[in-house]
């Protein structure tokens, strides 16, 4: 459709520049005693991270590291009634040729680098399991990828971007595995090119409407059903999310802008907003400072700037809230639980919407499974598409294995 | 409980105004998505007007000595049970009437002090025609030049009993208040704890009401039957749109405030465009001049605590916004601005007040104090005056020479 351009990172001199001119004026607020965790990070985390950031935390080598993991490209994607998007991704082929074609899709504040653990092991050779060619793009506005310009681009739109880009790249046919935003924008795909062009979609964040009282029978059961513990836990989960760590959303998905000015012109600002999420909603994962860094720094370098990533919010959110709008997908469905993630519903619920095709639950691991479990995530997938499995050879030729 | 008054002037120090100054000029601004007006947040342009304002042609200093000049300031500290002393900054302005009335005027949030400005030399004018006041208006623990709570739990009881104690420290055994926003919501509590006794009537212009509930089944009636006013409608319209579209703060603000805090405590930029939206969203069509934005921002970026401790407000008082407690019973006056971020039907703040005055307005936001200072004053002028309900009910003191 249009050319691959390869791509290598390189911030300007200049953004490192304002950056450290930035940080030597960092101004922090107080503690109430004892606070801990309970209204925000804590003072100590957020200044030890501002001064590495400003003084240790060597960017050019992380840089250089993402730039020799990570094969990078860019190709303009057009969207209809946006106009042209340069889309920045990571594309590795396996050396199985017959490698089963797959889209890994990010969500907020996440990017293409939770990639990165699981590429090697999606993309190697086995008799054993399947093997993945695999994509995985910074949505619009995130990472290196040019951001909208208009409003209203919604679902639909970040749904075609993703479809294109795997088309473009020759993948006619292809799966999908996604979380957070990946999830609803997966989901989508699959409703709009399910069967013909997506055949199978795999997500650690499955999210379905409960039983509601007009289908009186599945209502029923869920009334009469006793939850495990392992459902309780997710329930206790999902309510503390969504009346203790949701400020974030509401205000993202009504005045993105007004938070826009504070993290483009403040990195510290930035870095509080986005660690603070890195910890409540992962597993007891052992950031390294520099990891967080890293992560906070491809949302200060992005292409957009770190005010464009999070309208995401505003312009999907009626979304979010009805996925009974779009209609349930009917290409087989695959998904990992994973007991630190945000919304954890009874498994049963996803199943009587969904052709749900495999079912893994874990022991741990949370919202940023890709990152945190890459190893147990990468073998759902593979147990997913396995010989034998549910899913096999559902990409008709490329089965994944030699 | 008598401990000594402090005049005091604001004087930001120096260093201060350098830090500031340096921030701005790094400012670095984002994009912003083709027409989007006011849709997603403050527009791009007024944001870099006034932070370009800010960095170059305010005049601090100017503004400093006005409301020095303006503003009889002091500070005293007050004890706060569990919670040690706390310096309070206070505006206290006597009328020449001797026996005015000892009013208490509370803030909120993103409000100060500030707000009394204009009301202030209302309110103290001597007049046959209408009562006169003392009034105190105190800068909330957290707040402009107050000191700030230092452990965690500062509630509702707490901001009510800073406030009540100030008003006795003072020598006002018996007041009467105004209040709006958090405001509206300490008065409130005043009045349940302090009244009758000392806490002898409140004003408020953002009144909290319930809704009739099942559980009254006469009053739900009348409530699902009664046909509702146009001003009734645009109220629950207003209403709605507050808590759908205009919640975002309030969600961050009551779970995580301390992650908002580092935002608004490194930079200016982030701290304009937080406040700034609500200062236009939240008043009727009023038209700010960048001086005063920038004023009411400066008292936000060079308070005593810093900006971020205002927030905890939120969050300390999540519990108590669930559940108010009982209505109070001492008399009540309120005032209905068509663009307060709440406004509901008047009949179900009656069913559980003591209302004693009402009023409604055809313009007016959030911020009556600025908005429409002259028609918030003659609404509690009258609620006060000779004849009215509430007169002389702080006994001696009626206001009147």
């Amino acid at each position: 459709m249009s050319s691959e351009t390869p791509f290598r990172i390189n911030i300007p001199d200049e953004k490192l520049a304002t950056l450290r001119a930035k940080l030597e004026l960092a101004t922090f607020p107080d503690e109430l005693q004892d606070a801990g965790w309970k209204y925000g990070p804590p003072l100590t985390d957020m200044k030890r991270l501002t001064e590495r950031w400003k003084n240790g935390y060597d960017w050019r080598k992380h840089e250089k590291e993402l730039n020799q993991e990570l094969p990078m490209f860019t190709r303009d994607i057009h969207v209809d009634g946006y106009g042209a998007l340069n889309i920045h991704y990571v594309h590795k082929k396996s050396k199985t040729v017959d490698a089963i074609p797959l889209l890994f899709s990010h969500g907020w504040p996440g990017s293409f680098l939770e990639v990165k653990g699981m590429l090697p092991l999606l993309t190697a050779s086995s008799p054993e399991h399947p093997s993945f060619h695999v994509v995985a793009l910074s949505l619009p506005g995130f990472g290196f990828s040019e951001g909208p310009h208009k409003p209203g681009f919604a679902l639909d739109q970040y749904a075609e971007v993703a479809h294109k880009l795997m088309l473009a790249l020759g993948y006619n046919e292809y799966v999908t595995q996604g979380g957070d935003w990946g999830f609803l924008i997966t989901r989508r795909m699959a409703s709009l090119y399910g069967g013909k062009h997506h055949k199978a979609w795999h997500t650690n964040f499955p999210m379905a409407d409960p039983p509601t009282w007009k289908s009186p029978l599945s209502f029923l059961s869920y009334l009469l059903t006793p939850w495990s513990a392992e459902e309780k836990a997710g329930v206790e989960r999902t309510t503390w999310y969504r009346t203790k760590s949701s400020g974030y959303f509401v205000e993202q998905s009504t005045f993105p802008q007004t938070l826009a000015y504070g993290f483009t012109d403040s990195p510290v600002s930035l870095l509080a907003w986005f660690y603070e999420k890195l910890v409540i909603w992962t597993d007891d994962y052992k950031w390294t400072d520099d990891e967080v860094l890293t992560w906070i720094s491809i949302y200060w370098f992005s292409r957009a700037g770190p005010g464009a990533a999070h309208r995401i919010y505003f312009e999907l959110h009626g979304d979010f809230y009805d996925l009974g709008r779009t209609g349930y997908p009917t290409i087989p469905m695959g998904a990992s639980y994973f007991p630190k993630e945000l919304i954890l519903l009874p498994s049963a619920w996803l199943r009587k919407l969904n052709n749900v095709v495999f079912e893994s639950h874990h022991k741990s691991g949370g919202h940023f499974a890709a990152y945190e479990r890459p190893q147990e995530l990468v073998q759902d997938v593979r147990k997913m598409f396995a010989k034998g499995g549910p899913a096999f050879a559902i990409v008709p030729g490329r089965s994944g294995y030699a | 409980m008598s401990s000594s008054e402090s005049p005091f002037q604001i004087n930001v120090p120096e260093e201060k105004l350098t830090t500031l100054h340096a921030k701005l000029e790094l400012a670095t601004f984002p994009d912003e998505l083709e027409d989007a007006g006011w849709k997603y947040g403050p527009p791009l342009a007024d944001i870099k007007r006034l932070t370009e304002r800010w960095r170059n042609e305010y005049d601090w200093r100017k503004h400093e000595k006005e409301l020095n000049q303006e503003l009889p300031m002091f500070t005293r500290d007050i004890d706060v049970d569990g919670f040690g002393t706390l310096n309070i900054h206070y505006v206290h302005k006597k009328s020449e009437v001797v026996d005015a009335i000892p009013l208490l005027f509370c803030h909120g949030w993103p409000g100060s002090f500030l707000e009394v400005g204009k009301i202030l030399p209302l309110l103290t004018a001597s007049s046959p025609e209408h009562p006169s006041f003392h009034v105190v208006a105190l800068s909330l623990p957290g707040f402009g030049f107050s000191e700030a709570p230092h452990t965690q739990g500062f509630a509702l009881n707490q901001y009510s009993e800073v406030s009540h104690k100030l008003m006795l420290a003072l020598g006002y055994n018996e007041y009467v208040t105004q209040g709006g926003d958090w405001g509206s919501i300490i008065t409130r509590r005043m009045a349940s704890v302090y009244g009758v006794k000392h806490h002898k009537a409140w004003h408020t212009n953002f009144p909290v009401a319930e809704p009739p509930s099942w559980k009254s089944p006469l009053s739900f009636l009348s409530f699902l039957l009664t046909p509702w006013s146009a001003e009734e409608k645009a109220g629950i319209e207003r209403t709605s749109w507050f808590r759908s579209k205009g919640y975002g703060y309030f969600a961050e603000q009551s779970t995580q405030p301390q992650t908002l805090g580092y935002s608004l405590a490194d930079t200016p930029v982030g701290l304009i465009a937080w406040i700034y939206e609500k200062l236009v969203l939240w008043t009727d069509n009023y038209q700010w001049s960048d001086d005063e934005v920038l004023t009411w921002i400066s008292l936000y970026w060079f308070s005593r605590a810093g900006p971020a401790a205002s927030l905890r407000i939120y969050f300390e008082l999540a519990g108590d916004c669930e559940d108010l407690g009982p209505s109070p019973t001492i008399p009540m006056g309120v005032s209905y601005f068509p663009q307060e971020l709440i406004v509901l039907p008047a009949a179900w703040l009656r069913r559980l007040n003591k209302v004693v005055f009402e009023s409604h307005h055809k313009t007016g936001g959030h911020f009556a104090a600025i908005e429409q200072p002259e028609e918030l004053v003659r609404d509690v002028r009258k609620m006060f005056a000779k004849e009215s309900p509430a007169f002389a009910i702080v006994p001696g003191r009626s206001g009147y020479t």
